[in-house]
């Protein structure tokens, strides 16, 4: 039963309504073994909502879950092998660090000695020893999410949910946990399935983000192909910054898209399909991705502008650019030496057709 | 509080005023009270010639006091512990659910408290006889717990409308069924309330006159037995009997009112 090859889970038309609204919408895909996947949303999009089929917590209005080869569409959460660190940890208060890690050994009706060894080695794998007598109440947020994370890996689940668990924490630790819960994830070789609204920490820690909105995937990809090649306007904005260029198709050269932005012609990629010929059409470049020249760079790209703001932010600065009669607003990302040496003159900016990833709106 | 208007400040005395008035009309009875126990005269009243012991070591060399003294902490532990029983049942089942007529289980489960005294104490009496229960002990315990199911339905209820959802899921993903989550999350969360009812039941109990009166076979309880010696002549005795009985229930209130803040505290 665990063939290596097949997925670990699969979901197979899944919807989930609640009286009128649609919480999930068909969801199929499949998860494979040791991959860190985040289902990344803003709030209703249908992230929690799979998370918690996946749980146990919602049986599905139609669809199935099959994990391991098993169908669990209908089991209760105690008979799954699936644990979860909730949002707000969900830590026992009457028990220490200890009785909560044990708990879920306890229930698997593992020998004394057995729980003990287990307990211990969870618990020093994620340096909780010195605080194995302490109470819920007597840690520190970081501590608590270990505490839940331990907790959860101790019963050795196959799939390992993960609720938003870093939204309690503040940004500096957060940067902090993100790369712990990363490194834990790969020595474990562990399947996250990690649910968040935060873009920054799906970028950071996923393998493969599924992007949700209004219950449907919007995009399914690695951080690189979500950030570099948004299929969607909703992807684009809500992954990373980006500049919009809302132009014209004009027609295709070979792989790439031909448009019309503000008099100029643009090259760019559509990783989700031509648009029809004459549409209203919308590209995304990223703020980095605009390079700043004097002279016209060689690149498939250029326009001409004026610089019309500038933010110093230490070791980089924001520029906004005016481009073209319209005098359309570009941002763009220097290093701080480029920035502070563009002056009123036109400066021509320059890019790759590669960068710039034409939409669907 | 310094950055008031001084118009307050007026108001603020005569607050002020009102709270020690109120306090002096609670306390001042009990204090008498306390006093008298100590008079050496076989009539209460001023002025306090003397003063003595006596009346306290004759309540603790009175058999008869002792054993009523007994008799009613039996009568309160046996009903207090009826009472959590069916009162944090009936609390786990209304809690949090929305059933048809759940505002009516709610509502009957809390009538009891609401119901006077005297009332529910006939109604008892009249019921007890019908069902062919004889005076006695039996029929307290059972009055004086159906009266409290109401407190700890209540405070269990606010106890539990504060348990994160979370914790019983957690328990739930971790390989829990639903009873043996009940056991090992939601009873250790609901100690605190559970404990403070049951002192809130004991002091009812130990308390109460009117059921314990009416239910009574021929053994009385404490305030059926001071009200009894009552009947006989006001006497310095009751006096001492009633500031034992108040040092012990207001000690006993004080800890369990700390105890439970405290918990919940930690909580």
């Amino acid at each position: 039963m665990t063939d290596q090859t097949t997925p670990l889970v699969r979901i197979e038309g899944l919807s989930k309504h609640f009286g009128e609204t649609v919480a999930l919408n068909n969801l199929t895909l499949d998860i494979a073994r040791g991959e860190f996947v985040t289902f990344l949303g803003p709030s209703g999009c249908g992230k929690s909502t799979t998370l918690r089929i996946l749980g146990g917590f919602e049986r599905p209005t139609t669809g199935r879950v099959i994990l391991d080869g098993e169908d669990v569409t209908n089991q209760p959460p105690e008979k799954r092998h699936v644990n979860m660190v909730f949002q707000d940890y969900a830590l026992f208060p009457h028990m220490t660090v200890a009785q909560n890690v044990a708990f879920g050994l306890e229930l698997k009706g593992m020998r004394k000695s057995e729980i003990q060894r287990r307990s211990a080695e969870i618990m020093s794998f994620l340096e909780l020893e010195s605080y194995a007598t302490r109470y819920p109440a007597q840690l520190s947020g970081g501590q608590r999410q270990r505490v839940a994370l331990a907790r959860a890996l101790a019963p050795d689940p196959a799939l390992l949910l993960l609720d938003e668990p870093l939204g309690a924490l503040d940004a500096k630790l957060r940067g902090q946990v993100q790369q712990e819960l990363k490194s834990i994830q790969r020595r474990t070789h562990k399947t996250f399935f990690f649910v968040t609204h935060d873009q920054e920490e799906a970028l950071t820690m996923s393998d493969r983000i599924v992007v949700m909105n209004k219950g449907k995937v919007e995009q399914d990809g690695t951080p690189e192909e979500l950030y570099f090649r948004p299929a969607s306007r909703f992807v684009a904005e809500f992954i990373g910054e980006t500049n919009l260029l809302s132009g014209r198709m004009r027609g295709s050269d070979g792989d790439k898209i031909v448009m019309d932005w503000e008099g100029t012609t643009l090259l760019g990629k559509a990783p989700a399909g031509v648009p029809g010929e004459g549409q209203p059409i919308t590209a995304s470049v990223r703020l980095e991705k605009l390079g700043f020249s004097a002279e016209r760079p060689q690149t498939a790209n250029a326009v001409q502008g004026r610089v019309v703001a500038k933010t110093f932010l230490g070791s980089r600065m924001a520029m906004q650019i005016a481009v073209g009669e319209n005098g359309a607003l570009l941002k763009a990302y220097v290093d701080a030496d480029t920035g502070q040496s563009l002056g009123s003159d036109p400066v021509w900016i320059g890019w790759e057709p590669d960068n710039m990833a034409v939409l669907n709106d | 509080m310094n950055d008031r208007p001084e118009v307050f400040r007026g108001n603020r005395i005569f607050l002020a005023c009102i709270y020690w008035a109120f306090v002096l009309y609670v306390f001042v009875p009990l204090i008498l009270m306390v006093l008298m126990g100590f008079k050496d005269s076989n009539f209460i009243g001023f002025p306090i010639k003397s003063w003595t012991l006596d009346w306290y070591t004759g309540v603790f060399a009175d058999a008869e006091v002792l054993s009523t003294f007994g008799y009613s902490v039996a009568i309160a532990v046996l009903s207090t512990l009826i009472s959590i029983f069916v009162g944090t049942w009936i609390a786990v089942l209304l809690e949090g659910r929305k059933f048809w007529g759940r505002t009516l289980l709610f509502g009957l489960a809390v009538l009891p408290a609401l119901v006077p005294g005297i009332i529910s104490a006939i109604a008892f009496r009249i019921y007890a006889r019908w069902l062919g229960i004889e005076p006695g002990m039996g029929a307290i315990v059972w009055a004086h717990a159906v009266h409290n199911v109401p407190f700890v339905v209540l405070v269990v209820m606010a106890r539990l409308s504060t348990l994160p959802k979370s914790q019983i899921e957690a328990a739930r993903d971790l390989g829990a069924d639903p009873l043996i989550s009940f056991i090992r999350v939601t009873l250790p969360y609901l100690v605190p309330a559970i404990l403070g009812a049951s002192i809130f039941c004991l002091l009812l109990s130990f308390d109460d006159f009117v059921r314990s009166f009416f239910l009574g076979g021929y053994e009385p309880t404490l305030p059926v037995l001071i009200f009894a010696k009552l009947r006989s002549g006001m006497s310095p005795e009751i006096n001492a009997i009633a500031t034992v009985a108040l040092f012990l229930t207001a000690a006993i209130g004080i800890w369990a009112e700390r105890f439970t803040r405290r918990m919940n505290k930690e909580n």
